[in-house]
């Protein structure tokens, strides 16, 4: 989920993201809507693929890119846990304190 | 368009601890920075700034907007723009609720965020789409691995 989180992070990336997320494009199609190279939305699309964000598909010698919705589910799980975890740690600090002070009393 | 487009993150927690306890905890900079920081800059009034730097670099960002001790607190919550970089979701952009109810000696905590766009409801409209990315990226931001894992680590 990490990968998910930085590959998101990336402007760039998440315009990438919004262009392919009705259809399938080829990393050239990709380009043609930015003023970057062809390797750069190369090296940009690995990043969102090995995030689990976008599938790759083969098409004879074209690869077609198009954005996979069950990376994003998977984030929202991913805030699930942020939050489990940060509330056990609320619970544990929290009771640590109530029984610290019982034996104040 | 409605609410119900948004996604909205609940648990809940019993804690063993008194509401008056566990409300410290939440307003407290100094206990608050147990459980969810490293350091916290807290105002608890309503208007008061909330803000705690989560891990190193990342800097949760908002205003109380509602207290009422020991039951119940709400207030926004976004990120602020790191490494000169301005962050697409800025402070304050989310929301947090917390409700404490006694149970039993301790407490029932009901926790909710929302303020953030489900993928369903982003996918008619690019824009939408675009900000529900950053509002997760964002929103998920506090998580880095191998630091603050938890209270058991620091």
């Amino acid at each position: 989920m990490e990968a998910a989180l930085k590959a998101l992070a990336g402007p760039r990336r998440r315009q990438i993201l919004t262009l392919v997320r009705d259809g399938e494009l080829s990393a050239g199609e990709i380009a043609a809507h930015f003023d970057v190279t062809r390797p750069a939305v190369s090296q940009h699309l690995t990043v969102l693929k090995e995030a689990g964000l976008v599938d790759e598909r083969r098409n004879g010698t074209r690869r077609l890119y198009r954005a996979r919705p069950e990376g994003l589910a998977e984030l929202k799980d991913f805030l699930e846990e942020f939050w489990e975890e940060r509330l056990d740690a609320l619970k544990r600090e929290a009771e640590r304190e109530e029984k610290t002070r019982g034996n104040d009393d | 368009m409605e609410t119900t487009t948004e996604t909205a993150v609940e648990r809940e927690v019993e804690i063993a601890a008194k509401p008056e306890t566990v409300w410290q905890f939440l307003v407290d900079p100094e206990k608050v920075a147990r459980w969810f920081g490293s350091r916290a800059w807290l105002d608890p009034r309503p208007g008061g700034q909330y803000r705690v730097d989560v891990i190193a670099g990342h800097i949760a960002n908002g205003e109380f907007i509602e207290l009422d001790p020991p039951r119940r607190l709400v207030h926004t919550f976004g990120w602020e723009p790191e490494g000169g970089q301005e962050n697409p979701v800025p402070p304050g952009s989310s929301t947090i609720e917390i409700e404490l109810e006694p149970s039993g000696d301790g407490t029932l905590l009901r926790f909710r965020h929302y303020g953030l766009p489900n993928a369903e409801s982003a996918r008619g409209h690019a824009h939408g789409w675009d900000h529900y990315l950053q509002r997760l990226v964002v929103a998920g931001r506090g998580d880095d691995p191998g630091e603050d894992r938890g209270p058991e680590g620091m």
